[in-house]
């Protein structure tokens, strides 16, 4: 119930809309009954006045019957469009609002989310969400306010009329929307569920392909996507099965109404309380009514669906950021020096703190390197000062200031990242590029380009910067998306640079050329490395060795010998940069 | 193939629920008229003869009868409707998503994977109302309106003469509305393909837009690309509600004139006729019979009407599908011989030539030479053709010229199927599918004991971080490994290929992310797995080939040279170069920064 109070506060923007919508449904299916009412009467009502051989105004119920059936079509037509234009409003209204939310928690909280999983959600459960709008809000409004009318009008007749007519529209329009809600409730969540689970796999079974085929389990998944195939199949076709039962329900319904109607009403005619005409008017005013609650059984029947769909939204948007947002605007940084300050991190559930005690200075304009083996902290340090995590304990600062005052999109854009991580976006190169500066010229463009070696191969290109590079880079080799990449970091141009392995993965002349362009790119601003290589690091200022998420050395680079032959890192001849090449003899 | 007569070849799919379908609407619709006609006899008896209950009785009681009977038959026709559409769907996807696997990862390489996944869940969904209802509607406007015209007729001609005129404009109006309607519902299907596509995308890459600062500025992407679909959305919709509205109104007018012909001559009115047209008298009871039975003489075009927005979604969803079932696989015609070769497994491309699309060779003439139980290294600048090779080897892609041996065989008359059983293959970028860390690693053995399990990672020097996490080998990961870094992701696949016991290993960049300590510890496995067993490396790194039986340097396409690493080393070709190149890589970047700095 508080699901549906919180769906309704979203809706409330488009409560003008609805309103008009609602007020449209009333009026259309009011002239719908009057058409069907009218016309009854009229023709009994000629046939007795034909019989009787007296005169009568057929004038009058005549331009009714055109009248309302002039309105009931229009209506209708107005009803539709309004109410589904209003839906798709909202609906479209909803995913901004849904997305707004879902940003912030990258990447720190959505780790655990596959992004079939989230795709089903941003798509089909809001989707499910305009259910409870064109399907239950206006039909229940439209029910209630002309059963309302239908009895006050029965009830002109005669009360006990109004009284059964009532109650076989409230068999139809409460206990069976009642009934069906309850039969509904399981298979719709189970059907959400295993849309999301059916989603996944579809995902993971196409871009997963390449893998599935050579180890031989492309039957497993094959076989996996079918199954969940026909568990969603049968939960629907219960629902079906159900929304049949119900449907026959309404009409048997309609039709028991109708048979009660005649016999209470025909002693009614027998002792002339009751006009005979009337008789064909109530016999088909009764029929024509179930209009109003038809709907409703099927529109209950997946409110299970559509709370299930709702529950899912409000999980991801009542999920905190890892990280709180400060309040007011941030600070202006004047320096770049970047200070960690006995930084102490732990992820949720791990056994122990990733980094600890992390104390590191980093004047402006110099440049810094943190190697450790996997999982020694190096990654965490940058998620830390790129603020998608908070640190438990400890501060730190950039220019002086403490990076929790900031919010995170101001701090970030000082910080221009190259990772062997980064995503290639479905689009073409230029449009990869351009996110990283959208009013970038081409001129900066093909300079970045030019820095990370990629401009030659991209200018080969029949369509050049404006070549599709396919989702995930696929269409590139994993050298040029990366190279690409790394243009799209240069073209930032921020004070400060994270470099994760840049050059990792790629050959070796490559790698010497990369580096002579960082190189040429970092005069001037604080650079970070994080590096697995213990190998080539004359070049920064100073050495920040970890092991395990604690500081095992610190200093200049002569430091990293006597660190790795202490530690773990020892390996045998690797620090010898010169000779990277001799490492295995 | 056209898209409609697909659609309707697939109804065999369907069993024969489709005919039941009909059948019991027909029932339905022939238990219609029985109920009108009781009606109408209730009424003419209580309104005319002035009948009391006792007199209309049993009529009543058969009233009820029909009643019930309806409500079954309807309850009935709404299962067996879902039923004929279910199993075609099942079918369906099952039959897309197999033939996807059968054009492999080359075609998938040029497809937006988020408008597949599009296409194979809600585009599926979509035929639903294809079969379940416009197939029986169409089915039915030809029976039940013929129906009601032989009951209608020999009470009153002159009403079943103004059904026969009426009835053919509705079909007419609702062509000549909705022959634009396709377009725009193909439309509608594309945004909805684009939207589905992009939020992937989206969802997948965004931390990198979250880097560039770019994460705040696609909401007004977000926000454009869903409006789009609304536009779009509500025009198919807006066609689809005018051509229902305009049914509506013919149906109106019809069971208006109807009323009026037969209410004129009920009152004694001259009709608005010829005259020598000779009307016919009508009594009270023929004329409320023949009045209840008009709309139940339009609903059937009416339904039909309101389902051919059903129609028009299918169609959109079908022309995606025939566009995946009608792509042929790169090998058109598919090897059948199963692999002669026994282990260890020797592999010859001769003269293999490979281009992804006009002008982009990626291959000229390419001669490789591995023979049974070696251990070669493939090296190269990003782009030289190293990963072409790799999928050439796994049958994603076939050459365009020349051919590939497997011992004596050829590749492209082997079960690619068989040849792949052969094969381990670690990529450069490894994914990790949805389940436990243990069913990753068990993916290409599924039966595999946790014991085998636990050994092929303590070979990839996976053991001891997988045993250092909360749920151990249970955990739980995703797509991208869900908090694993990528030497760890890197060590999963490599336990992967540890646990198939394969004659031919593909290792495409191995040790690629991983630190100085678990490369050598990961090198020493391979080193193990190397033994009795043939070794294919890629690498850019030169360490990671040393100990190659033999080193092909890869450049453009072309083989430009070979030999054991001291040969080449000696050669002063690229080998020496690149060799060169990477022991100079650090110093090279110090130098320069001295003179940067100096200056």
């Amino acid at each position: 119930m508080k699901d549906i109070l919180r769906l309704l506060d979203l809706f409330r923007p488009y409560r003008g809309w609805m309103l008009l919508g609602t007020l449209a449904a009333i009026l259309t299916l009011l002239a719908n009954v009057m058409l069907m009412a009218a016309s009854g009467w009229f023709l009994a009502a000629m046939a007795t006045a034909g019989a009787a051989g007296v005169a009568m105004n057929y004038f009058t119920p005549a331009a009714m019957i055109r009248g309302s059936a002039m309105l009931r079509t229009g209506g209708r037509y107005a009803e539709r469009l309004v109410n589904h234009e209003a839906t798709f409003r909202l609906i479209a209204s909803l995913r901004v609002w849904f997305y707004s939310h879902l940003e912030p928690l990258a990447p720190a909280r959505l780790q655990q989310y596959h992004s079939g999983d989230l795709l089903s959600r941003i798509r089909a459960d809001i989707d499910a969400l305009d259910n409870l709008y064109v399907r239950v809000l206006v039909p229940v409004v439209v029910a209630l306010a002309s059963t309302l009318i239908f009895g006050v009008f029965l009830f002109l007749f005669a009360p006990v009329l109004a009284l059964t007519g009532l109650l076989f529209l409230s068999l139809a329009g409460v206990v069976l929307p009642l009934w069906s809600q309850a039969r509904g409730q399981a298979p719709g969540r189970r059907i959400t569920e295993d849309d999301s689970e059916l989603r996944t796999a579809v995902i993971d079974g196409i871009q997963g392909m390449a893998e599935l085929t050579v180890y031989g389990v492309t039957e497993r998944q094959a076989q996996r996507i079918d199954d969940l195939s026909r568990r969603l199949v049968a939960d629907q076709a219960r629902l079906s099965s159900d929304h049949g039962l119900t449907l026959a329900a309404v009409g048997l319904c309609a039709s028991l109404s109708l048979w009660v109607l005649l016999w209470l009403a025909i002693p009614l005619v027998r002792d002339g309380q009751l006009l005979p005409p009337l008789l064909a008017m109530l016999a088909l005013f009764t029929l024509a009514s179930f209009e109003a609650v038809a709907p409703l059984p099927q529109a209950f029947q997946l409110l299970g669906r559509t709370l299930t769909a709702a529950r899912r939204l409000f999980d991801i948007v009542d999920t905190e950021p890892a990280v709180r947002e400060p309040p007011g605007l941030s600070p202006q940084i004047a320096h770049f020096d970047i200070a960690f300050d006995r930084v102490t991190f732990g992820y949720p559930n791990a056994a122990r703190p990733a980094v600890a005690d992390i104390v590191l200075h980093i004047p402006e304009g110099t440049r810094a390197a943190v190697i450790g083996a996997t999982g020694s902290g190096k990654s965490t340090l940058f998620n830390l000062l790129l603020r998608f995590w908070a640190p438990d304990s400890g501060a730190i600062r950039i220019g002086g200031q403490d990076i929790a005052d900031f919010h995170g999109d101001d701090l970030r854009r000082h910080i221009a990242v190259v990772s062997q991580h980064t995503h290639l976006f479905d689009a073409t190169i230029r449009e990869n590029l351009l996110i990283a500066n959208p009013d970038a010229s081409q001129g900066a463009i093909e300079q970045a380009c030019r820095v990370a070696q990629i401009h030659d191969f991209i200018a080969e290109l029949p369509e050049g910067y404006d070549t599709w590079v396919g989702e995930t880079g696929v269409r590139m080799s994993g050298g040029q998306g990366r190279r690409i990449a790394v243009a799209r970091a240069l073209l930032k141009d921020a004070p400060i640079l994270l470099l994760d392995e840049p050059t990792e993965g790629l050959d070796a002349a490559t790698e010497r050329d990369l580096m002579r362009a960082l190189d040429r790119l970092m005069v001037g601003r604080t650079v970070l490395l994080i590096t697995h290589r213990p190998a080539g690091l004359d070049w920064v200022d100073q050495v920040l060795v970890l092991d395990q998420g604690r500081e095992l050395a610190h200093g200049d680079v002569s430091v990293v010998p006597q660190a790795t032959q202490a530690a773990l890192l020892a390996v045998g001849p690797t620090v010898e940069p010169r000779h990277v090449t001799e490492r295995d003899a | 193939m056209s898209v409609n007569t697909w659609l309707k070849s697939q109804r065999p799919l369907a069993g024969n629920a489709l005919a039941l379908t009909v059948w019991l609407n027909t029932a339905n619709g022939l238990l219609a008229i029985v109920q009108a006609w009781c009606l109408a006899v209730i009424l003419n008896a209580v309104i005319f003869a002035g009948a009391d209950l006792t007199a209309v009785q049993s009529w009543l009681w058969w009233l009820l009868g029909l009643f019930a009977l309806r409500a079954v038959v309807v309850w009935f026709a709404e299962r067996t409707a879902f039923g004929a559409a279910a199993s075609v769907r099942v079918a369906l996807r099952d039959r897309v998503y197999r033939h996807l696997q059968r054009l492999g990862p080359g075609y998938l390489a040029n497809q937006r994977s988020g408008a597949l996944v599009e296409t194979l869940t809600k585009g599926i969904d979509d035929l639903e109302g294809y079969y379940a209802r416009f197939l029986p509607a169409m089915t039915l406007t030809m029976i039940l309106p013929l129906a009601i015209l032989t009951a209608v007729l020999p009470m009153d001609w002159l009403a079943g003469l103004v059904l026969m005129v009426t009835a053919p404009m509705i079909p007419l109006f609702m062509i000549l509305i909705g022959s634009g309607a396709e377009a725009r519902n193909q439309r509608q299907w594309k945004q909805l393909a684009r939207m589905s596509a992009h939020f992937l995308d989206v969802i997948q890459g965004l931390t990198t837009l979250k880097l560039f600062g770019a994460s705040r500025r696609e909401v007004k992407v977000v926000a454009k690309i869903s409006d789009d679909y609304r536009v779009s959305t509500m025009q198919v919709l807006r066609i689809a509600f005018l051509s229902s509205a305009v049914l509506e109104f013919f149906a109106t007018v019809g069971i208006a004139i109807v009323a009026v012909f037969i209410g004129f001559r009920l009152y004694g009115l001259a009709l608005p006729v010829p005259p020598w047209l000779a009307v016919p008298d009508v009594t009270f009871l023929q004329g409320l019979f023949v009045l209840m039975l008009a709309p139940e003489f339009y609903a059937p075009l009416r339904n039909l009407g309101t389902q051919y927005h059903a129609r028009l979604a299918a169609v959109a969803a079908a022309e995606q599908l025939i566009q995946v079932l009608e792509a042929e696989p790169a090998q058109s015609v598919p090897g059948t011989e199963p692999l002669a070769a026994r282990r260890p497994l020797g592999v010859r491309f001769e003269s293999v030539r490979f281009r992804y699309e006009e002008g982009r060779d990626a291959l000229q003439g390419l001669d490789i030479e591995i023979p049974p139980g070696q251990r070669i290294a493939l090296v190269g600048t990003s782009g030289a053709g190293k990963t072409t090779v790799v999928n050439l080897l796994l049958g994603f892609l076939t050459p365009t010229g020349g051919r590939i041996l497997i011992g004596a065989q050829e590749l492209s008359r082997i079960d690619l199927e068989d040849w792949r059983r052969h094969l381990a293959w670690v990529p450069q970028q490894p994914r990790l599918f949805q389940g436990s860390i243990a069913d990753n690693i068990r993916l290409g053995v599924p039966e595999a004991s946790l014991d085998a399990v636990r050994e092929s990672a303590r070979r990839a020097r996976a053991d001891q971080f997988i045993a250092a996490l909360p749920d151990g080998y249970d955990s739980r990961v995703g797509e991208r490994g869900a908090g694993l870094s990528g030497g760890q992701i890197q060590r999963i696949a490599l336990a992967r290929a540890f646990l198939r016991d394969a004659p031919l290993v593909i290792l495409d960049e191995a040790t690629a992310n991983l630190d100085p300590e678990s490369e050598r510890l990961v090198q020493e496995g391979i080193d193990d797995l190397a033994r009795d067993r043939t070794l294919l490396v890629v690498a850019h790194r030169l360490a990671t080939v040393r100990r190659a039986d033999r080193i092909l340097v890869l450049d453009r396409g072309q083989i430009v040279e070979q030999g054991d690493h001291a040969t080449l080393a000696a050669a002063h070709g690229l080998y020496a170069r690149m060799i060169a190149a990477y022991g100079d890589a650090g110093q090279g970047v110090a130098d320069i920064q001295d003179r940067s700095k100096g200056s």
